[in-house]
């Protein structure tokens, strides 16, 4: 390991200015949304305080793939025809665009690749959870393949450095990307983007599923099928060659996911199949 | 500069010299065909290997060849003068072997080189398989194929 890296990365992680911000109004609605006595109308009053927010956020509400129809024109209109937590889904979106819509070097990811990818996976990750009878965290699904990935922001940077090594090392140990990139630097990108979402004050299921979407199996029971179902789509988003970067499919698809959900391989393929169609959904929110 | 042309998931594209075809794959393939003297081509990028008859031939190994070669022998090539280069069909790292999805990527390289041996089309290159997504680059000034997968380029020339 190189522990001059793994000081680098640390003093990053210590010092919060130095990792990604987005708008605090993400963070509000998140919680805003899971407390049962907070009224609708306080949670759109927060949301119309970020002016610039709330012009992206009507813009997403009218796209293809959130529009009912109607056209919406104020965020109280939108909680009303969407729903909160369709809204909620929609801030989040609008609020990571910029942390997430850029070239990430380490990863050969051109600019918009990892945004394309993260939407694609929200896309899908909501699919999955419909087929398989767990709407009730559709939503959370959603969130949680937008930002599955962020922590690549910030190691991109080291990755470009030590790529060499990191694969040098999955090809002789049969190990994991991930696990090569946390044996090279101290830290992978599921870690880091653990510590950034502890910074947005996002909450634990979604830490979760940041910090363990390549190993659903390690994550705490509770998450276990929320974890499972980013995983799969974030599997099949990469073998459809969507945010593929340099890391490849030196993953694994995990047993324990696909048990989870009790996905059959008749599932699983036609979910590889639908691909096209889940694209084509993305690109309305792109 | 030559015209870029982006080629999506299960699309096709086609065209003449000096056009550059594009796509990105993991365990789709992607089939570069071209003719030498006419200096037309086109790339299919498929996502599955067996069309079970949904209206989306572009998206499967055994429908899109045959259309691919149709699209480009309207274009002007001759079929006899036809050869193809594959590439893609990665699989993941790590999966059990009773999980059908792990196998995609070969299965979709097997049918693809079927399909273009029934078709009679010499496949003269490919580099399929292993665990890297793959960029190509298909030039159609001289038919050679540029393949970026893990930080390292690749070029394959013959025609």
């Amino acid at each position: 390991m190189h522990a001059h890296i793994q000081q680098r990365i640390q003093e990053i992680i210590n010092n919060l200015d130095r990792l990604p911000s987005i708008p605090d109004v993400a963070s509000k609605v998140l919680t805003m949304v899971n407390d049962p006595d907070v009224a609708f109308k306080a949670i759109a009053d927060e949301i119309s305080k970020d002016q610039a927010i709330t012009t992206n956020i009507l813009k997403l509400c009218n796209s293809a793939y959130f529009s009912k129809g109607k056209e919406i024109s104020s965020i109280d209109r939108a909680i009303v025809t969407l729903g909160i937590k369709e809204v909620k889904d929609i801030v989040v979106v609008a609020a990571t665009r910029e942390v997430l819509n850029k070239i990430i070097v380490g990863y050969d990811l051109a600019r918009g690749e990892l945004w394309k990818h993260g939407i694609a996976v929200a896309v899908l990750s909501k699919r999955i959870a419909v087929l398989k009878n767990k709407k009730s965290i559709a939503d959370i699904a959603f969130t949680g393949g937008i930002i599955h990935d962020v922590g690549k922001t910030v190691l991109a940077l080291f990755v470009q450095n030590t790529f060499k090594e990191i694969l040098e090392l999955v090809q002789t140990r049969q190990i994991q990307f991930a696990a090569a990139e946390k044996e090279i630097m101290g830290f992978d990108h599921q870690e880091i983007g653990e510590n950034i979402l502890n910074k947005w004050k996002f909450p634990e299921v979604l830490r979760s599923i940041v910090r363990h979407h390549h190993q659903p199996d390690k994550a705490p029971a509770e998450f276990l099928p929320i974890v499972s179902i980013v995983h799969i789509a974030n599997t099949l988003c990469l073998m459809a060659g969507v945010g593929i970067g340099a890391d490849g499919l030196y993953h694994e698809l995990s047993d324990t996911a696909i048990k989870t959900l009790g996905l059959t391989n008749r599932e699983l393929e036609q979910l590889y199949g639908d691909m096209p169609q889940v694209l084509n959904q993305a690109s309305g929110i792109l | 500069m030559n015209t870029l042309i982006n080629v999506g998931v299960s699309q096709m594209g086609a065209s003449s010299s000096p056009t550059v075809l594009r796509t990105i794959l993991g365990s789709c393939v992607g089939i570069c065909i071209y003719d030498r003297m006419k200096k037309v081509g086109g790339m299919a990028h498929i996502l599955l290997p067996n069309n079970p008859g949904d209206g989306n031939p572009e998206k499967y190994a055994d429908s899109a060849i045959p259309l691919l070669i149709a699209r480009l022998v309207r274009d002007g090539a001759n079929k006899e003068f036809l050869s193809a280069k594959l590439a893609g069909g990665a699989s993941m790292f790590k999966f059990n072997a009773s999980v059908t999805l792990g196998q995609i990527g070969e299965r979709n390289v097997e049918e693809s080189k079927k399909i273009l041996e029934k078709s009679n089309i010499p496949v003269l290159e490919h580099d399929t398989g292993g665990n890297t997504g793959r960029v190509i680059d298909f030039f159609l000034e001289d038919g050679r194929m540029k393949v970026k997968a893990g930080g390292q380029e690749k070029l394959y020339y013959k025609v």
